[in-house]
């Protein structure tokens, strides 16, 4: 292909003589446009020179303020000639010319004069060209004309006059919304564009009054409707009710479904996709419904025309993300379309069968894959690779073949975000399948011989370095890491040292090999991976001049950075800003973590990303949470955090403040945690405070609050409460929670807030600490080694009758919610039918001490249910609290 | 919105390009992006065969007409069925005003009344006009002949 971005008239020598625009220059073609001037006016020559005004636009020419403007003035001279064609050109060039507003008022008088002719399409077009270029004054002057053109005789003029508004809606909408009167008559014009343009306005006009658009809805589904386009919008607008009303109560069957059902039937194969579209995106659409819209999709997959076999397959790919099996019916046709010639199809076409398919076809797929791979662009490729990791985490058994796949493609010619992708999916099947991980492991090792990407070799350096000691045959990944530090940059270089520090701090044997690969480091070239071999050869060198305990190197190497990274960048450059003769110091830098956004925390079970994810989000969160407590200095002398609940919802839905609650349990006292988030962007939130009455929790006593000074729109924010309570002893009670603040209007469109505001208050849900709050759920490998370990010495046993129970599985997890502990070798599950089970249980209670417990439910006939507990731990007294739970739960 | 109509030579230089919505720093990248499309795909297509793609949230329908290629993209409402209807009403009128499936050089001798045919369907990113004979006549000025 020759050069794709240069224009026509810089072809070569040989097409000169193709182009009628042939050495086409914008100088020389103003220059031209002095013929708009001559009192005599040639219309075809004139029009000649419009379209190469058109010609040189349409390139991407750009005209400066002073030729626009001489050009503007000389076409409007052109009104005087009467020359019809030469006056829809003279439309199109003012169009394109779109003056400046001072201008417009030389050809307003001209077009208003068009706007009353009697000749319709002057009319239609004046229409166009006043409301591209007319602004709000003037828009109020020719507002009469425009409501009466809305319902005029001649479909052009109309349809000009309600494109016209739609673009206006825009800008003036509280002129266009005047119009509704008239739009909704055009909404029933015989013309069929017309009643098109009308039902698309008149919908933008009353968006937001539901009760109008369902009046609306429900008159046209019931009348007719005249061309497939409109058609169009009212399934949109149908859809946009149905999920407004939900289901109705007394049939239990869906308003306008046999509409939209009906629809699937239509002539217009674009009537039938939206229909087919707006039934799979029912919200809790039964298979019944979706059956029709899925069949006449699958007819579509075999259609000859390529548009309708991509919507087809675009739009069960998204129905194979919600409800695989309806698609399931469809994987023939679909497994055709792999070979299709359009790589987008066929892309489609993969990842939803790698989302329908069982895991039997999984090798058979994988095989069709590989040979597909070679000839799609990267973007392409993106999609397939994280198909696949979706594939393996569903089926972790197949994990070598999607593995080697994996590995395959990353040997492969491929761009950054292309690896990237690869190399993430791989981490995260090595996370979340144990079994892969070695082999996963040494595929990155491979990789990183011959990776071209230094973000990417660091990266996996740093993943390699954290799982890598931890492996049956830590020895073998040192040669591909020591090559980095013979081979790499200078970065990828500090990142091998750094990797080779951790093997050598966690696996003993290899630690004097590292020393003598970490002593050569010394003689590096490059200062930070000097520093860096010298600090880790004085940390791992155990003199006790850096690091004192081996504890300590192990949490100097692999612990976390404590310190949010967007604070630490805001501080050193205020430092930078303002130098000082001090040096940093890291512990200015605040801890407080920002609080994600409303919208990034709604979006729903968003996966890790790989690499850039924590490795494993209980633990952290757990860490994210002592950290930010220790931060607080009301907090700070709380000793360790022995646990934080799961947050519990203290509102509803999708209510005007959404609040939830994690409790935070030390030895002597209990933190609540009250994560607030505004979400009325008209309101500001200040001083907020959580009122809490503790009268129902006798034994706590609040000592501290931490309120919020400020909550605005979609910024969460966090409330703390402190109660002291009785040391080591599983304490219970019940809170009721106010919330209590100043809320303040805010102008939505400057986003500033009014001075004065209104003091309120918001009753949110009850809470209760309770006594599976203080125990850990933290499990043994094998139970019955651990039981007899322990020894009977503190074994306390006793019988309890549980009442009348719906069945075995009911009452075994109501006393495995209410001690909190975790089910060790799956005894949680109880086989069906059956009359007596076992279940045992291991946790950790405050105070740090162990506990196991075994228990052995039986069901008689009347579904009465009784238990023995056995229970035993380090501490008697931990003994005799849990029977207290039982006894007392 | 109908972000963009381009119209380029067999050989990728482009003949008309008219985009809506579409910041100017943006369109560089989608005027080599659709020709490389085109370049890629094109190739043996018979003319008006419709041709489709996605490019993130963003649809492309394109095709061939004589020695011209053809390329619309829209997103939202505009989707690919959307655009095949815009494209359709593109190309009935390209060959309307041109007599046939043109040849540059008739395309080019044709420019303006081409250029009147694109004002009347596609108007700021809103299809406005789908009928091919209410076209033909709108460009010159006549009033529609169903009414």
């Amino acid at each position: 292909m020759a050069q794709p971005l240069v224009k026509k008239d810089d072809d070569r020598d040989d097409e000169m003589d193709y182009s009628p625009f042939m050495g086409i220059e914008k100088g020389a073609v103003l220059q031209e446009a002095r013929v708009f001037n001559d009192p005599q006016l040639d219309p075809r020559r004139c029009s000649q020179v419009i379209t190469k005004l058109l010609y040189l636009l349409n390139q991407g020419e750009t005209f400066t303020k002073i030729e626009a403007t001489e050009v503007f003035f000389a076409v409007t001279k052109l009104f005087q000639s009467k020359d019809v064609g030469l006056r829809r050109m003279v439309y199109l060039m003012i169009k394109e010319l779109s003056p400046s507003a001072d201008e417009v008022i030389i050809v307003t008088s001209s077009l208003m004069k068009d706007m009353n002719s009697r000749t319709d399409m002057y009319r239609a077009n004046a229409i166009r060209v006043l409301c591209r270029i007319t602004d709000g004054t003037l828009l109020t002057q020719i507002e009469r004309y425009l409501k009466q053109a809305i319902v005029d005789k001649n479909p052009v003029v109309a349809s000009a006059a309600l494109v016209s508004g739609i673009h206006l809606l825009q800008t003036n909408p509280e002129i266009v919304k005047r119009w509704s009167n008239e739009v909704q008559e055009a909404v029933q014009s015989r013309a069929a564009l017309v009643q098109f343009h009308a039902l698309g306005l008149l919908h933008q006009i009353r968006q937001n009054d539901r009760l109008a658009v369902s009046k609306l809805v429900t008159s046209l589904t019931r009348g007719t409707v005249r061309s497939p386009l409109a058609q169009c919008l009212l399934i949109r607008y149908t859809s946009q009710v149905i999920r407004e009303s939900g289901m109705n109560n007394q049939t239990g069957e869906r308003p306008f479904y046999d509409y939209l059902e009906g629809c699937l039937r239509h002539k217009a194969e674009m009537v039938i996709f939206e229909a087919a579209r707006a039934i799979t995106e029912l919200s809790g659409v039964t298979s019944r419904e979706l059956n029709p819209a899925i069949t006449v999709l699958q007819l579509f997959l075999s259609s000859s025309k390529p548009v309708l076999r991509f919507a087809a397959v675009r739009t069960l790919n998204k129905v194979a993300m919600t409800h695989p099996t309806a698609v399931t019916n469809c994987n023939i046709d679909m497994e055709s379309l792999i070979s299709d010639q359009n790589r987008s199809i066929a892309t489609l076409a993969i990842t939803t069968l790698l989302k329908t398919g069982n895991e039997s076809s999984v090798d058979r797929l994988m095989k069709q894959i590989t040979n597909f791979m070679s000839d799609i662009a990267d973007e392409f490729k993106i999609v397939v690779v994280e198909a696949i990791r979706s594939l393996c985490l569903k089926f972790p058994l197949k994990y070598r073949s999607l593995m080697n796949f994996l590995s395959n493609i990353l040997r492969e010619e491929g761009g950054f975000d292309y690896k990237k992708a690869i190399v993430d999916s791989i981490v995260i099947l090595i996370r979340d399948i144990p079994d892969a991980k070695e082999s996963g492991l040494l595929h990155l090792c491979e990789f990183i011989e011959d990776c071209e990407f230094t973000y990417l070799s660091t990266q996996i350096l740093h993943f390699l370095g954290n799982e890598g000691p931890k492996t049956s045959d830590p020895s073998k990944y040192i040669r591909y890491i020591y090559n980095r530090v013979i081979l790499e940059n200078a970065t990828v270089r500090a990142a091998a040292v750094s990797t080779l520090a951790k093997f050598g701090a966690m696996v003993d044997s290899l630690k004097p090999r590292i020393f003598i690969l970490l002593k050569r480091c010394l003689f590096d070239n490059d200062d930070e991976v000097r520093d860096r071999a010298t600090l880790y050869l004085n940390t791992l060198g155990g003199d006790g001049s850096v690091v004192e305990t081996e504890g300590e190197v192990k949490e100097f190497l692999f612990g976390s950075f404590d310190v949010p990274l967007s604070n630490m960048e805001t501080s050193l450059k205020n430092y930078i800003q303002d130098p000082s003769e001090e040096s940093f110091d890291i512990n200015s830098v605040p801890k407080e973590v920002k609080s994600q956004p409303l919208a990034e925390k709604k979006a729903p079970g968003k996966k890790p990303t790989g690499l850039s994810a924590p490795p494993s989000a209980p633990a952290s969160a757990a860490d994210a949470y002592e950290k930010l407590l220790l931060s607080i200095p009301e907090f700070a002398s709380f000793g360790k955090l022995f646990k934080s609940s799961a947050p519990v919802e203290l509102t509803e839905a999708e209510t005007e403040y959404a609040v939830n609650v994690v409790k935070h349990i030390f030895d002597n006292h209990v933190v609540l945690q009250y994560n607030c988030t505004n979400t009325i962007p008209e309101q500001l939130l200040e001083n907020v405070i959580v009122v809490v009455d503790a009268s129902d929790a006798e034994e706590f006593a609040e000592i501290a609050s931490k309120p919020l000074r400020s909550l605005p729109y979609d910024s969460p924010g966090q409330i703390f409460v402190a109660f002291e309570k009785p040391g080591g002893v599983p304490a219970v009670g019940k809170f009721s929670n106010v919330l209590r603040f100043i809320v303040k209007e805010v102008d939505p469109s400057t986003g500033e807030a009014e001075e004065d505001g209104v003091e309120d208050e918001y009753q949110l849900e009850d809470l209760e600490v309770v006594a599976a709050d203080y125990m850990l759920k933290v499990g043994v490998s094998n139970f019955k080694n651990a039981w007899e370990s322990m020894g009977s010495d503190f074994e306390r046993l006793e019988e309890y009758g549980l009442g009348p129970r719906d069945s075995l599985t009911e009452a075994v997890n109501a006393v495995i919610s209410l001690l909190g502990m975790q089910p060790c070798e799956g005894t949680e599950v109880v086989a069906t039918n059956s009359r007596s089970h076992t279940c045992l249980l291991s946790g950790v209670f405050i105070g740090n001490v162990k506990v196991l417990v075994r228990l052995s439910f039986g069901i008689d006939a009347q579904k009465e249910v009784a238990m023995k507990l056995v229970v035993r731990s380090e501490d008697e007294s931990v003994c005799v609290a849990i029977h207290e739970i039982v006894a007392s739960g | 919105m109908l972000l963009a109509v381009l119209i380029a030579n067999s050989e990728g230089n482009i003949l008309v390009e008219r985009f809506n919505g579409v910041p100017a720093e943006e369109r560089l990248h989608w005027r080599s992006f659709l020709v490389k499309l085109g370049a890629d795909n094109l190739k043996g297509v018979k003319n008006e065969e419709l041709l489709v793609a996605s490019h993130k949230s963003v649809y492309i329908v394109y095709t061939v007409l004589g020695d011209v290629s053809i390329f619309v993209v829209g997103k939202d409402e505009y989707d690919e069925l959307a655009l095949s209807e815009a494209i359709f009403v593109i190309t009935s009128a390209i060959k309307d005003v041109c007599g046939k499936a043109p040849t540059e050089r008739l395309f080019l001798d044709k420019y303006g009344k081409i250029c009147l045919c694109l004002d009347e369907i596609v108007w700021k990113g809103l299809l406005e006009n789908t009928d091919r004979d209410r076209i033909k006549r709108l460009i010159r000025l006549k009033p529609p002949t169903d009414f």
